[in-house]
């Protein structure tokens, strides 16, 4: 764990300073005074976080690795179910979030919400209060709804679904 | 002084803003009282909503929030071994024993007393530390700023977390993520999209690491569900009872404050260092962690000791003591207040309408604690997989309300994750968060102390002052290493 979060963190910070940074974060023709250039302070900060990154996985390495890891270890409350389970779980979660911003360009903010609210009671293993699942579901976006459109004015996206419908 | 206190007084105490502040109590004793809902939940889901209120009310919301958020995790803890917030988990030790004693309104009650006690005694500290403060801060130049934000992220880094190493990672990704958007001089960085361009707002970044993990938590490993609370049983705390836990509840309030002023300790530790003083101390050491009245007094002082401490840092120094504070300085912003000495300038009159609010608000912890006792056990029973897709429901709309962006939304979504991997490799989320706000600033006060000095660093090191918060970050550094050397090694 140790090891690979080492990498993990030195490839995220070497990605940003030799990719990201010289793409995404250009030096201007002119500089005002001797103000120090934009690109700067970011490479200043991955600089900094390749070396604690190569010195978490080389503290990994050592006999006393507890040093510097394991705090709360999610490990603990794997509770013994198989990692592959675990890791679908996340993608399914992941997807849903996806699948929601996808799905409000289509089927509108309110729509989207009950959809994804429905997953997640349904993902977070609360499928055996059936009848709660579908009331929550579909009050509380439509409470939400009606409060911030009402109370403040907020307009949710519609969706082309609408537009088409002529909604 | 006084004057501008009455004036204060005058201007907070009308209808509205009681009913703001008791609102925010009671909102926050519940959500406290919720395992897995957290003050800084409380305080993020409502920051949308302050949007729309003037700047003094909506700080005060957010106060009462936090008030609220910390006494109520004292309630699951008690009821059903599950302490609401971190800060409650020393109150699961003597208050679960005592509520299986058939004694938990006892229990529920000394942890009011006591939280309404140690957030009093908080807030006069606030009324007479921060002023002062904030005035020797006004003598101090970019350079300083900058050292002593150094200090405080590496105090953060220090202490959130069991890993200094991995707090100070947690720190680089905060002041990576202030970095995109518009600098200081007008340049554009990592601007993949033309939203970018505005940079991430702290509402979206701070609501998607710390609420939509905990969501993330329960899909992928499914805790079990709630635990059944128990009745309160026996309600009244003796006069005997109280004055043997006085001195446990006075030095409680004591170390919250002093420990609330310190950046990055926090409600948490404060409890944790009472509570083993207090122990250490009484005469009825042995009945410690089997159902000592004396050992609630001493944990739940000293976390609602820190809720106004907390506050002496953000407004003299504008530093952000824990996540809270940090959401509240977001909250400043917004509201067009810049938390630091130029606040007391500037902005007098609100700060002591702050005051006078944060006082109003512990004299409405005692009143709502009381009378919502007996429904909390009710609010303990909501299982958190039930709960935590409402909480994710709450953030989607309230985001995207803030700005009518879906932008937003997205950016809440992203940080959940990133904030989830992070959990999975243990690496804290309080630094990120204070370093992304604090980021801007650091890099300001940097450059523009290397615009004055045309570019020579030593200038970081070049007054006492410097010297002084360099060498602070130093021991926080080597105070750090060692205990976790002692750890390991033990």
């Amino acid at each position: 764990m140790g090891l690979v979060r080492g990498i993990t963190v030195t490839a995220f910070f070497g990605i940003v300073l030799f990719v990201l940074i010289p793409v995404y974060v250009p030096r201007p023709n002119f500089i005002p005074g001797f103000a120090p250039p934009p690109d700067m302070w970011p490479r200043a900060i991955s600089i900094l976080g390749m070396g604690l990154g190569l010195l978490l996985a080389a503290l990994s390495l050592s006999r006393k690795p507890q040093a510097d890891t394991d705090p709360e270890d999610a490990g603990a409350i794997r509770d013994g179910t198989p990692l592959g389970t675990l890791v679908l779980r996340f993608v399914y979660a992941v997807l849903a979030f996806a699948g929601f911003i996808v799905a409000v360009h289509f089927v509108g903010f309110i729509v989207a919400s009950i959809a994804l609210l429905f997953a997640m009671l349904l993902l977070t293993g609360q499928w055996q209060r059936k009848g709660t699942v579908v009331l929550v579901a579909l009050i509380l976006p439509l409470v939400l709804y009606l409060f911030f459109s009402s109370a403040l004015n907020t307009r949710f996206p519609a969706g082309s679904l609408a537009t088409i419908l002529g909604l | 002084m006084l004057n501008d206190l009455l004036t204060a007084f005058q201007a907070v105490a009308t209808v509205e803003n009681f009913l703001i502040m008791a609102a925010g109590i009671w909102g926050g004793v519940i959500i406290g009282a919720i395992p897995g809902m957290t003050g800084t939940m409380a305080v993020t889901l409502a920051l949308p909503f302050t949007f729309y209120m003037e700047p003094i009310p909506s700080i005060l919301l957010l106060v009462a929030l936090y008030k609220g958020s910390t006494y109520g995790g004292s309630v699951s803890a008690i009821l059903i071994k599950t302490p609401g917030t971190a800060s409650a988990a020393c109150t699961t030790l003597d208050g679960y024993p005592l509520a299986r004693q058939g004694k938990a309104g006892k229990a529920l009650n000394m942890a009011l007393y006591s939280s309404c006690t140690g957030d009093f005694i908080s807030n006069i500290s606030l009324i007479f530390i921060a002023a002062p403060l904030a005035m020797l801060a006004l003598r101090i130049g970019p350079p300083e700023y900058f050292m002593l934000m150094v200090f405080a992220l590496t105090t953060v880094a220090g202490v959130s977390g069991r890993s200094l190493l991995l707090g100070l990672v947690a720190a680089c990704l905060g002041l990576l993520l202030a970095t995109v958007g518009e600098d200081m001089y007008g340049s554009f960085r990592f601007d993949m999209t033309v939203e970018m361009r505005d940079g991430l707002s702290v509402a979206p970044v701070l609501i998607g690491l710390f609420a939509i993990p905990e969501l993330l938590k329960l899909v992928v490993f499914r805790h079990a569900g709630a635990k059944t609370a128990l009745e309160l049983g026996d309600n009244r705390v003796t006069r005997a009872e109280l004055r043997r836990s006085l001195k446990s509840l006075f030095k409680g309030s004591l170390i919250g404050v002093v420990m609330g002023a310190i950046p990055g300790i926090g409600p948490s530790a404060a409890a944790f260092s009472s509570y083993g003083e207090a122990q250490r101390t009484s005469k009825n050491h042995a009945n410690f962690g089997k159902g000592e009245i004396e050992g609630i007094a001493a944990s739940e002082s000293a976390n609602n000791g820190c809720c106004g401490s907390t506050m002496i840092p953000l407004l003299a120094l504008g530093i952000p003591g824990d996540v809270i504070t940090g959401v509240m300085l977001g909250a400043f912003m917004i509201h067009g207040l810049t938390p630091g000495p130029m606040l007391f300038e500037e902005n007098l009159n609100e700060v002591y309408m702050l005051f006078i609010g944060m006082l109003f608000s512990s004299i409405m912890l005692f009143g709502a604690g009381k009378a919502t006792m007996r429904f909390f056990t009710h609010i303990s029973r909501i299982p958190p997989g039930l709960m935590a897709p409402i909480v994710l429901i709450l953030c989607l709309f309230g985001i995207f309300a803030i700005a009518n962006s879906m932008y937003d939304v997205i950016v809440l979504l992203a940080m959940g994750v990133f904030g989830f991997l992070m959990f999975l490799f243990a690496i804290p989320a309080a630094p990120f968060l204070i370093a992304f706000i604090l980021g801007p600033m650091l890099e300001e006060n940097l450059r523009r102390a290397l615009a004055i000095s045309r570019g020579d660093p030593s200038i970081l090191v070049s007054s006492p002052i410097t010297w002084l918060f360099a060498a602070l970050a130093v021991f926080v550094v080597a105070v750090t290493i060692r205990r976790q050397l002692k750890k390991a090694s033990a």
